[in-house]
C-alpha cells in the first residue's frame, strides 16, 4: 500500500493540485483552446479506433496461437512481443521507413491520421494478445465437450462458454491497450509529423506547453486524460462484468 | 438393447486404445465400465458419445446407427471427472443450459430446472456460482445438467474419481438410488471394483482394449472368467497350483485333510476385525485372512506350523505359470 502510494498516488496528486492551482478557469482555458480540443478528440478517438481493433484482431491471434498448429507458430509466438521490447522511437523509424515519403509498399501514410492509427496499432498489438492466451490455455476441454453434448453447436460454444470465460482477460487488455495508446508518444512523434489540428495527439501537445513554460496548462490538460482514462476502464469493467454474467 | 457396440477399434499413433470391442448394453440399466487405468473404458465411452470417433466399427443408440451423429445429436448426457462446469454461470443456469439452447419456453425451463435441482438435492444453492460448491456438489449439478435435456443415455467418465473417499461413498449410494427413480440407461467408468460391485447392474472389465468378462457382480466376483478379473475384484493369493482368495483359504494347526499344504506363519498382522497371515509354504508365500476371534481360538502366532487347504466352494482359477 505505501509502495502504491509513493509510486502511484502522491505523483498523480501532485499533478491535480498543478493544475489546481489556476482554478476551473484554467481547466476551461486550456480546453477551450481549438488545438488542444483537436489532439484530445483526436488522441480519444484514435485510441478508441485502435482498443477496438485490437479486441478483435487480439482475440484471433491468441486463439490461433493456442488452437491452431501450424509451421512457425513458435517464432509468431515471439514476434508478438518485439512492438514490446522495441524502443517506441524505433518502431516510429520503421513505420516511417515502411510508410513514409520513399515507402518501398507506396503506400504514403506519414503524417496522416492513418499514421496515427498504425502507430498504436503497432505498439499496442501485443496487449490482448498476451491477456487472452493464458486465460484460454487454461480452458478446459471437457468444459466445450460438455456443451457440445448439451446440443451446443460450435457458435453457441464460442457465443455462450468461451466468450464469456475470455471477457475479462479482452477487458483487461483493451483497458492496457488504450490507457497506452493515449499516453504513446515516441512511435506518433516521427511518424505523425505533428500537425495542429489534423495529427497532433495529446502527449505531443502537453509536451509543447511545458516547453513554452505553462505548466499549469500541460497539468491540466494532464488531468483531464487522467480522468479519461479512469472512465474508460470503470466502463470496460462494467461491461466486462456483463458479458461474463449473461453466459 | 439400448447401447450396441460393434467391432469397435481405436488406435492413437501406434497405441491400441480399443481392439475390436462389441458390447451390448440393455435399456434402464446400471452398467459399469471397470478395468485399470490406460485400459481403454474411457476411450470406449467418449467413442459412444461422440467425443471421440472410432477408427472402425459401429455405434448403435436406442436402434439409431450413431457411428457418425456428431455429439449434439445423440441424445446423451455426458459426466464428466472433473465436473466440466460453466464457471460463469450459476448453478439454475448451468442446469438450463441444454434448455435454453433448444429454445423451450422460459417457464418450461424454470420449472424443470427447479425439479432436477430438488431431485439432486441442491435447490437451496441455485443462484451459486459453481466455484462456492464443493466438489460433491458440483458433481450433483453436471448430472442435474445432462438430465436435463432427458438424454436416452446417461454416460459418467469416472464421476467420482476426483473425490475424497467419504463423499464418493455417498454419493455411489445416491447414484443408485437416483438411477432407482429415473431409470434413464447409465455407463459409468470406474477404476475402483468395490464402486462397481456396489452400484452397478452389470459390469464390463475392460483391460489393454479388450473386454474381458461381462456379467453381473455376483458372476464376476464369483466366477472369474480368467486370473485377470479375478485379480482386479480383489485380493487373489496361490496356493498350489491354484489362485483363490485369502479368505477363502482354510488353516488348521494339525495335519489332517488330504492335499494340505504346510507352512510357517511369518507375519501376522491385525487390521480391525481381521487377522492378515504370511504363511511360507514350499510353494512360496501365501497370504491367509481370518477373522480376529478365529484366529484366537486357533492360537496362532508367529513360528506357529500351520496346514492350508481351499474352502469349499471357493472361487479358484489356474494360477498362470512361472510369474
Amino acid at each position: 500500500m505505501l509502495w502504491f502510494s509513493l509510486l502511484v498516488l502522491i505523483p498523480l496528486a501532485a499533478v491535480i493540485a498543478a493544475a489546481g492551482e489556476g482554478g476551473w478557469d484554467g481547466y476551461f482555458q486550456v480546453l477551450r483552446n481549438d488545438q488542444t480540443w483537436a489532439a484530445v478528440t483526436l488522441t480519444v478517438g484514435q485510441a478508441g479506433i485502435v482498443a477496438l481493433v485490437n479486441i478483435v484482431i487480439g482475440t484471433v491471434i491468441a486463439w490461433v496461437l493456442v488452437r491452431d498448429q501450424f509451421w512457425g507458430k513458435r517464432l509468431l509466438d515471439v514476434i508478438i512481443d518485439v512492438p514490446f521490447a522495441l524502443p517506441t522511437i524505433v518502431a516510429g523509424l520503421v513505420l516511417l521507413s515502411l510508410y513514409g515519403p520513399n515507402s518501398p509498399l507506396g503506400v504514403h501514410w506519414a503524417f496522416t491520421e492513418h499514421a496515427v492509427t498504425l502507430a498504436l496499432a503497432f505498439v499496442t498489438l501485443p496487449f490482448v494478445v498476451r491477456t487472452v492466451q493464458p486465460v484460454l490455455e487454461e480452458l478446459e476441454a471437457d468444459v466445450e465437450e460438455a456443451a457440445a453434448s448439451l446440443g451446443a453447436n460450435r457458435s453457441t460454444i464460442l457465443r455462450r462458454i468461451i466468450l464469456p470465460s475470455l471477457a475479462p482477460a479482452i477487458a483487461a487488455g483493451a483497458a492496457l491497450s488504450f490507457a497506452r495508446a493515449i499516453s504513446e508518444y515516441g512511435s506518433l512523434v516521427l511518424l505523425s509529423g505533428n500537425r495542429p489540428f489534423e495529427t497532433e495527439v495529446v502527449s505531443v501537445r502537453v509536451l509543447t506547453f511545458i516547453e513554452n513554460g505553462s505548466t499549469g496548462s500541460a497539468a491540466a490538460l494532464a488531468s483531464v486524460m487522467l480522468v479519461v482514462a479512469l472512465v474508460v476502464i470503470v466502463t470496460l469493467d462494467i461491461v466486462q462484468r456483463r458479458v461474463a454474467r449473461r453466459g | 438393447m439400448s447401447i450396441e457396440v460393434q467391432n469397435v477399434t481405436k488406435k492413437f499413433g501406434d497405441f491400441v486404445a480399443l481392439d475390436d470391442v462389441s458390447v451390448s448394453l440393455p435399456t434402464g440399466q446400471l452398467t459399469a465400465l471397470l478395468g485399470p487405468s490406460g485400459g481403454g473404458k474411457s476411450t470406449l465411452l467418449r467413442i459412444i458419445a461422440g467425443l471421440d470417433t472410432a477408427d472402425s466399427g459401429t455405434i448403435n443408440i436406442e436402434g439409431t446407427d450413431a457411428t457418425r451423429l456428431p455429439a449434439q445429436k445423440r441424445g446423451v448426457g455426458f459426466v464428466f471427472q472433473h465436473y466440466a462446469v460453466f464457471k460463469h454461470m450459476t448453478v439454475a443456469k448451468n442446469v438450463a443450459f441444454g434448455l435454453e439452447i433448444r429454445k423451450r419456453p422460459k417457464a418450461e425451463i424454470e420449472h424443470r430446472v427447479e425439479q432436477l435441482l430438488e431431485l439432486v438435492h441442491l435447490s437451496q444453492f441455485s443462484h451459486r456460482l459453481p466455484s462456492q460448491l464443493s466438489g460433491g456438489q458440483r458433481q450433483r449439478m453436471a448430472l442435474a445438467r445432462a438430465l436435463a435435456v432427458e438424454p436416452k443415455v446417461l454416460l459418467l467418465d469416472e464421476p467420482f474419481g476426483a473425490l475424497d473417499a467419504k463423499v464418493r461413498k455417498e454419493l455411489r449410494e445416491w447414484l443408485r438410488r437416483l438411477h432407482d427413480e429415473v431409470h434413464v440407461t447409465t455407463v459409468f467408468v470406474t477404476h475402483d471394483q468395490e464402486e462397481a460391485l456396489e452400484v452397478a447392474d452389470e459390469i464390463v472389465v475392460i483391460n489393454e482394449g479388450r473386454v474381458e468378462q461381462i456379467g453381473t457382480p455376483d458372476q464376476l466376483y464369483d466366477e472369474p472368467a480368467n486370473d485377470f478379473v479375478m485379480g482386479f475384484l480383489g485380493e487373489v493369493t496361490q496356493l498350489g497350483s491354484i489362485q483363490l482368495r485369502p479368505h477363502d483359504i482354510e488353516l488348521s494347526t494339525a495335519p489332517g485333510l488330504a492335499g494340505a499344504i504346510s507352512g510357517e506363519v511369518t507375519r501376522c498382522l491385525r487390521v480391525g476385525f481381521e487377522v492378515r497371515l504370511v504363511v511360507r509354504t514350499e510353494g512360496g508365500d501365501v497370504t491367509v485372512v481370518l477373522t480376529r476371534t478365529h484366529a484366537r481360538s486357533l492360537e496362532i502366532a508367529e513360528g506357529s506350523r500351520v496346514w492350508l487347504t481351499a474352502a469349499s466352494g471357493a472361487t479358484t482359477v489356474p494360477a498362470m505359470v512361472a510369474v
